[in-house]
């Protein structure tokens, strides 16, 4: 009984498996939608920065007798900085990696929240890019965009992205402090002063730049409140005296900061995550691509300073801050 | 037949209890292996800042003998969080342990640390000695 049990359940499989395995799947042709149809992505990656893009791609299309595009629009929750645009051209890439745009509509216009182009060529699929310059009153807050196209015979297609969050961050560029000249580096104003400037406010010079031709020294970034053997040669002006914690760190090369092949970024989380337990006074002999948390003596912010280039000819070094309010 | 099998339990159960009666390799009360070795000393120092960068301009120079490490980090170091690693002789092991940022601070009281060899049985004190390249 048993034996026979077991040759016809073997025989069933075997049967079972050699069907399944000779099932065919024959090709179809996707058929297209007969309507018109939409779609959207993100462009740009990292953290959301005031002032700064964020990049979209809106792609519209319809069967040729359905009509023809007639105008694009994006609305965003919270209207973008004036320089927001929707761009009038779809790219394509020529032979040599190049982007190149051919002309579609008319350049966007801004209203209210909105931005739309109207197309003025005869076309019925188009891929526009979108640029969002984010506003003052974003920060902090989450935006959300709504992208929207009409075609000629009254259809309208619409594609949510979002919400996408806005850095409570700052960043500024490419500072160039300089030795005994503009070498006071203020994280309050996010710019660099010369020693008559900085005598004017005081309170607000967070670290020195000092560059020294001893091999152990070269471009340092102290706090003006460090022991004098760390700002050989240096008279600091009158009350300038803030004891600024940093802390040094390598690898760190933030990519909107370095604009370096790394992807790395710092958000407003790892702000809120940096520890000062181990900071000191004074980063001697910073070499480029090297990085200092910054603390203000004040408790008001916290800086992540990325050195770009040191030059020791001219003495003096390309910095990029990035700044987090905390209170 | 039976007394086959008699004979094989009986030779079985000899060799369990044996086993059994075994001693287990003997272990402190980190539960590291305590072995025969009796040397006892630091064949490599490295000091870290606290950006997990090396801070010293040379190699730190190891004496076995007089158990002093001396070793030159550079000009501006922070000595209050630097972060020393022994390589010591094999089965030795360090007392106090390094967890974490060590204060070298006190350049007058150098920091101390001892060295214990394998059986556990031969301590050597070792003296840190730091010196900021000027």
């Amino acid at each position: 009984m048993s034996a026979k049990y077991h040759q016809h359940t073997v025989f069933l499989f075997a049967l079972l498996l050699a069907m399944a395995g000779c099932k065919e799947k024959d090709y179809a042709i996707p058929e297209p939608k007969g309507v018109m149809q939409n779609d959207a992505i993100k462009r740009s990656i990292g953290p959301n920065l005031v002032g700064q893009r964020i990049e979209f791609t809106y792609a519209m299309a319809l069967p040729a007798a359905r009509g023809k595009l007639v105008s694009a629009q994006v609305d965003a929750s919270i209207a973008g900085a004036p320089a927001t645009f929707l761009e009038h051209r779809s790219f394509y890439t020529n032979s040599s990696g190049v982007d190149v745009g051919v002309e579609v509509g008319s350049p966007s216009v801004n209203k209210d929240n909105a931005t739309t182009v109207t197309f003025t060529k005869d076309t019925m699929a188009a891929t526009l890019r979108y640029y969002y310059v984010v506003p003052e009153e974003a920060r902090g807050k989450s935006v959300k965009f709504t992208f929207t196209g009409k075609s000629s015979n009254g259809e309208t297609v619409t594609y949510n992205l979002g919400p996408y969050n806005i850095s409570v961050q700052d960043m500024k560029l490419d500072l160039k402090p300089v030795d005994a000249a503009a070498c006071y580096i203020s994280i309050e104003d996010m710019a660099v002063y010369t020693a008559a400037e900085a005598a004017t406010r005081p309170d607000k010079i967070d670290l020195v730049y000092v560059y020294r031709t001893t091999s152990n020294y070269l471009h340092s970034f102290v706090a003006p409140s460090a022991n004098a053997q760390y700002l050989p040669g240096v008279t600091l002006p009158n009350g300038v005296n803030r004891a600024t914690k940093l802390i040094r760190t390598w690898n760190l090369r933030d990519q909107q900061l370095a604009r370096l092949q790394f992807g790395v970024f710092i958000d407003d989380a790892d702000f809120e995550k940096q520890r000062f337990d181990a900071a000191t006074d004074a980063a001697i002999n910073t070499k480029a691509e090297a990085g200092l948390w910054v603390l203000t003596a004040d408790g008001k912010y916290k800086a992540y300073v990325f050195v770009n280039a040191v030059n020791n000819t001219a003495k003096s070094a390309t910095v990029s801050i990035k700044r987090y309010r905390l209170n | 037949m039976k007394r086959y099998i008699s004979i094989t339990a009986a030779v079985l159960l000899a060799a369990m209890t044996w086993l059994g009666c075994k001693k287990d390799q003997p272990v402190d009360e980190d539960g590291l292996l305590i072995t025969t070795r009796a040397e006892c000393y630091v064949s490599n120092f490295e000091l870290l800042g606290a950006d997990f960068q090396t801070v010293r301009t040379k190699n730190a120079v190891i004496d076995t003998t007089a158990c002093t490490i001396n070793v030159e980090v550079f000009f501006g170091t922070d000595l209050k969080n630097l972060w020393p690693q022994f390589s010591l002789v094999t089965d030795a092991k360090l007392d106090p342990k390094i967890t974490g940022k060590v204060d070298f601070s006190d350049l007058a009281n150098p920091k101390q640390y001892t060295v214990v060899s394998g059986n556990r049985q031969v301590r050597k004190t070792y003296k840190i000695f730091i010196t900021v390249k000027p």
